[in-house]
């Protein structure tokens, strides 16, 4: 057996040039492919790490208590229980948010726009500053109770500058209307899709304007040390939770499995009923679960583009080792006629198409690697409009080995199938005919 | 002496405050029967337009048809043709707005507006200022050069749209001329004119309204009330069956 791989390997190298055009080929398809699967490998990760920031947590704990009418107020009330509870789970937090928010409407001289607007702790929340870069304005001057952070499209569409006095016209928690009036302090650099929509201001007026009592505010974000942490530090903290307050079932799912894990609890919210405030956590990938529906797109259109690109590249696979068969028939009936095997003669035309295959597969993965190494090279910065996708502003790519193993299994067997053709026509020479073709 | 003529001053004022007081609340509660149609049902056309600077001209046409004693309303619009057979249905404290297109129920809100316009679904419908809001401070005015009480109001609960409202009311007869709504902050929102009035019923109500946004400068609408009647109404008006088979 090792003599007819010797053999098929020696074919291999004899042709160097036809050997490289086609390893090439396979490499080609190969890269494109891991290419699109080291990016989906990272997406999810890369959004939900970037959703984390923005919405400032991995875990998310809120309030909801019925209000008049039986209509849910979003309010954490007291959170020393919550502190408490995250406290003893001892889940690895980097650090704790408070946040209410609201969605409104923006009026300047005659312009409007809707926008979500996030009451934060702009002093505390270093981390904020870090992440969300400043045009225009500094964060110094955010310390103005009302003070406002607009992103610079929604700035843009206002026409308003730092120092403008912006109002806003929205409803309190309980659905009352309210105005309040905004000095604008900072303009932050886009941050994609998401990040225009998210305006910043102190959370104390915030809590004015939502009808909520200082010290009261909807919801705290646990920042974890990671996204490996998520599910481990939720089930302990809910655990330590579920003996001191009253708390929505975790993970429900609808029965046609239609809403996504937080779309489901709060339908749950909706049907019942109780007293007092009654809390929910949700994690970033229970909010973020319709990401792994982009994940598993992306991986089927990587799929799908290779086999696309291998049927193209069987053809000429077959097509070539056809014309190998052509060439090297003396060869063959000189091989039968010393007395190698129709198995042995099929054997090393197969040899060959995975000496070609998985030499071209591994130089794909090779060259795919180098050229994720070099596009995440580059510095997109954090004010990027596809800002979300990445990592820290570089485009960064993750492979699962399983992933890479398989599609090499996959161009291995393709490959096999593209040769038995010529190679079964070699096999079924006989040794006289063979000597008899003159090519 | 001086006491006397200052005792007498302070016992005036108490008496003056007292009675005026009641008349306050006899105002409030007239003009709460004036728009409560309990033990009837009501049904109207609105046409609303509204003006918005840079815009055309939008014209909204909402049939309305209530029966106040169930606490229903349902509300269907027939004009403008894109939004024709959209409606809103009340039952109790629940609002729905229904959609053809989808043909789907959702839930809304009374504080809503009526699609595009100022004119919120609670406009359209009956309203209790007596239930509703607390009398602050009352004093005497002038609309134009009507004489009017001017009444403030305090929301007594967090079901009202505005958390404060100012009522302009005719001295001469139990008529609104004009109405402030301000936000929890204080500020002046949105001003309603009612300028005409048609009598139903013995009962005075606004044929014409003029709602100001405030904080939009050159935004209103003016609803044309026609069409009014006091003809029973079947009891499937008020289902959501009867928004999806006008749409069919």
């Amino acid at each position: 057996m090792n003599t007819i791989a010797n053999i098929a390997f020696r074919n291999l190298s004899r042709q160097k040039k036809r050997t490289i055009l086609l390893g090439s080929a396979i490499a080609f398809g190969v890269m494109i492919v891991t290419l699109i699967n080291g990016f989906a490998g990272a997406f999810s990760s890369n959004v939900a790490e970037n959703f984390s920031n923005l919405m400032a947590g991995h875990i998310f704990i809120s309030g909801s208590e019925k209000g008049p009418n039986d209509k849910d107020i979003s309010v954490i009330r007291d959170d020393s229980e919550l502190t408490a509870a995250v406290k003893a789970s001892g889940a690895p937090v980097r650090y704790i948010t408070r946040r209410s928010a609201f969605s409104g409407t923006l009026i300047f001289e005659g312009k409007k726009i809707r926008t979500n607007i996030d009451g934060a702790e702009l002093e505390k929340e270093t981390f904020l500053r870090d992440r969300l870069l400043l045009k225009a304005g500094t964060w110094e001057a955010a310390s103005d109770p009302r003070s406002l952070i607009l992103s610079e499209k929604i700035a843009a569409k206002l026409n308003v500058g730092i120092g403008d006095r912006i109002l806003v016209q929205m409803q309190t928690v309980t659905g009352q209307n309210n105005v309040g009036e905004f000095t604008l302090q900072g303009i932050s650099y886009d941050t994609g899709i998401f990040g225009q929509m998210m305006s910043y201001a102190n959370l104390p007026y915030v809590n004015e304007l939502l009808g909520l009592a200082p010290g009261e505010y909807q919801t705290m974000g646990v920042m974890l040390d990671g996204l490996k942490h998520v599910e481990s530090s939720a089930t302990a903290i809910y655990g330590k939770l579920s003996g001191s307050v009253q708390l929505f079932e975790r993970g429900v799912k609808d029965a046609n499995g239609v809403e996504t894990p937080f779309q489901a609890l709060l339908s749950q919210q909706k049907k019942e009923s109780w007293v007092g405030v009654k809390y929910r956590l949700v994690t970033i990938n229970e909010q973020l679960s319709q990401i792994k529906q982009i994940v598993a797109a992306l991986d089927l259109a990587a799929a799908i583009i290779l086999v696309v690109l291998f049927v193209i590249i069987m053809v000429g696979i077959t097509n070539t080792f056809r014309m190998v068969m052509y060439e090297r028939i003396g060869e063959i009936g000189t091989m039968r006629a010393l007395g190698l095997q129709r198995g042995r003669v099929r054997s090393m035309f197969l040899y060959e198409a995975v000496f070609l295959a998985l030499g071209g597969a591994v130089a794909g993965i090779v060259l795919a690697l180098i050229a994720m190494g070099i596009i995440s090279l580059f510095n997109f910065g954090m004010n990027s409009p596809a800002f979300l996708i990445m990592k820290n502003g570089h485009m960064s790519f993750y492979l699962p080995p399983l992933r890479a193993i398989g599609n090499i299994m996959i161009i291995a067997l393709l490959t096999l199938i593209a040769v038995a053709g010529p190679a079964g026509k070699a096999a079924k020479l006989t040794p006289a005919e063979a000597l008899r073709t003159t090519n | 002496m001086k006491r006397i003529f200052a005792t007498a001053v302070l016992l005036m004022a108490a008496t003056g405050s007292l009675l005026f007081a009641q008349d306050v609340g006899r105002i409030l509660k007239e003009l709460d029967r004036l728009g409560d149609f309990s033990g009837q049902d009501f049904a109207a056309v609105y046409t609303i337009v509204s003006q918005k600077p840079g815009e055309k001209d939008s014209v909204t046409q909402v049939r309305m048809f209530r029966r106040d004693t169930k606490k229903q309303f349902a509300m269907l619009i027939t004009l403008p043709e894109v939004n024709k057979g959209q409606g809103y249905l009340r039952e109790d404290d629940n609002v729905w707005f229904y959609d053809p297109t989808s043909r789907k129920f959702s839930f809304s809100s009374i504080k809503e507006n009526i699609q595009n316009s100022e004119a919120k679904n609670s406009d359209l419908t009956k309203r209790s200022y007596t239930d509703d809001y607390t009398v602050t401070s009352t004093k005497e005015g002038t609309v134009g050069k009507i004489p009017v009480w001017i009444i403030d109001l305090k929301a007594r609960t967090n079901d009202v749209s505005y958390e404060r409202v100012v009522l302009y009311v005719r001295k001469d007869r139990t008529m609104l001329l004009k109405q402030e709504d301000y936000s929890v902050s204080s500020r002046l929102m949105r001003t309603t004119l009612y300028p005409k009035y048609v009598e139903l019923d013995a009962r005075l109500m606004p044929s014409q309204i003029l709602i100001i946004d405030e904080l939009n400068p050159g935004e209103r609408s003016q609803l044309t009330m026609t069409e009014q009647s006091l003809a029973g109404l079947p009891d499937k008006v008020f289902t959501k069956a009867f928004l999806e088979q006008v749409n069919k």
